[in-house]
């Protein structure tokens, strides 16, 4: 078992470990499968050819494949020691085309001691392309035991 | 292979092999709500349910992907103070694509839609042996830029009336009937 987080362990400023994923067109379907959104400007190579929905002539990744990306830094982080979401705000500021890899990463700005069971800690989240490119930000509350 | 028997192959759980893949189908389309229609207001509960099994849960966790073994693991689940093996905080993902396919809901499968970002509050976890059932509400919609935004307030509950998630669904859509077709047939159709 990895060492316990516990709210009274965290401090504002504390770096969460980032999660790094290739989003080819496999990992793509998968999400597809695994979400059921089959919305063709992800999964179908062909039409994305025309329809352009972004301006690319390619498919892109989901924007909730985005979300769960980043919510997976919360939850290697927060979920082995009990901890567990209570919100997520997202917003998604480009698109990511097929074959990119994508870093995710996270920091604590926010300590909130409301009494045992209740205790939050609040954290900015992002995603970024191997560019530098902002592809995603999110502010997330997370329960700590 | 097309791409319809490509993705097949990650249809495992039996929701995901009775579901239809292919978001192009024009009968479908005909019945869905478009953006000029959609009506601020409007709520209505969703008639199909989710009952939530374990391969459910897999099927998403796989699909991030994030092979944590609290979403396949119930002992180690348990173990880290868990009720079982958990949801993905984005599992309600799946649960709307499956309750909204058709009827009130369904813009959410609309060819050209684009996510801006997603609200999603949490209340009882979503655990094995839930049986789900949604309430929607058009909430807002706006013009920014150009694009078309709307935004439903969705609310999950669980057989026993508890609620499981909140989540302001938000999509920029394309503004009609006429341009969705477009789309269908493979055609750009927005003007931002």
């Amino acid at each position: 078992m990895e060492k316990k987080i516990t709210f009274e362990s965290v401090n504002c400023g504390d770096v969460l470990p980032e999660v790094r994923q290739l989003v080819g067109q496999e990992v793509i379907w998968q999400h597809a499968a695994g979400s059921m959104d089959y919305n063709p400007v992800h999964n179908n190579p062909e039409w994305c050819k025309t329809a352009q929905v972004f301006g690319l002539p390619v498919t892109v990744m989901h924007g909730n494949q985005t979300m769960s990306l980043m919510c997976k830094v919360v939850t290697n982080w927060a979920y082995p020691s009990g901890g567990r979401m209570k919100r997520i705000e997202s917003k998604l500021v480009r698109p990511v085309p097929v074959d990119t890899t994508c870093i995710y990463g996270a920091t604590v700005t926010e300590k909130h001691p409301i009494g045992k069971g209740l205790d939050f800690v609040t954290l900015d989240i992002w995603a970024k392309d191997e560019q530098g490119n902002t592809v995603g930000v999110a502010e997330a509350d997370v329960y700590l035991p | 292979m097309g791409y319809l028997e490509e993705m097949a192959k990650y249809q495992k759980s039996a929701k995901q092999k009775e579901f239809g893949a292919d978001f192009l189908v024009k009968e479908d389309i005909d019945q869905y709500e478009f953006w000029d229609e959609i009506e601020i207001g409007k709520e209505s509960e969703l008639p199909d349910k989710f009952e939530v099994k374990a391969e459910d849960l897999v099927a998403y966790a796989e699909g991030v992907p994030d092979t944590n073994p609290i979403f396949y693991d119930e002992e180690y689940a348990r173990k880290c103070g868990h009720d079982g093996i958990v949801a993905h905080p984005m599992f309600g993902t799946q649960v709307g694509f499956f309750v909204m396919r058709k009827g009130h809901g369904s813009w959410i499968r609309t060819p050209g839609a684009r996510n801006p970002g997603q609200i999603i509050e949490y209340f009882d976890p979503i655990k094995v042996g839930d049986i789900l059932t949604m309430k929607i509400k058009g909430h807002d919609k706006w013009i920014k830029r150009g694009k078309y935004y709307m935004r439903y307030m969705t609310e999950t509950f669980d057989q026993r009336g508890n609620l499981k998630i909140r989540y302001y669904v938000t999509l920029i859509l394309p503004r009609t009937r006429e341009d969705v077709m477009k789309f269908l047939k493979g055609e750009h159709a927005l003007q931002a």
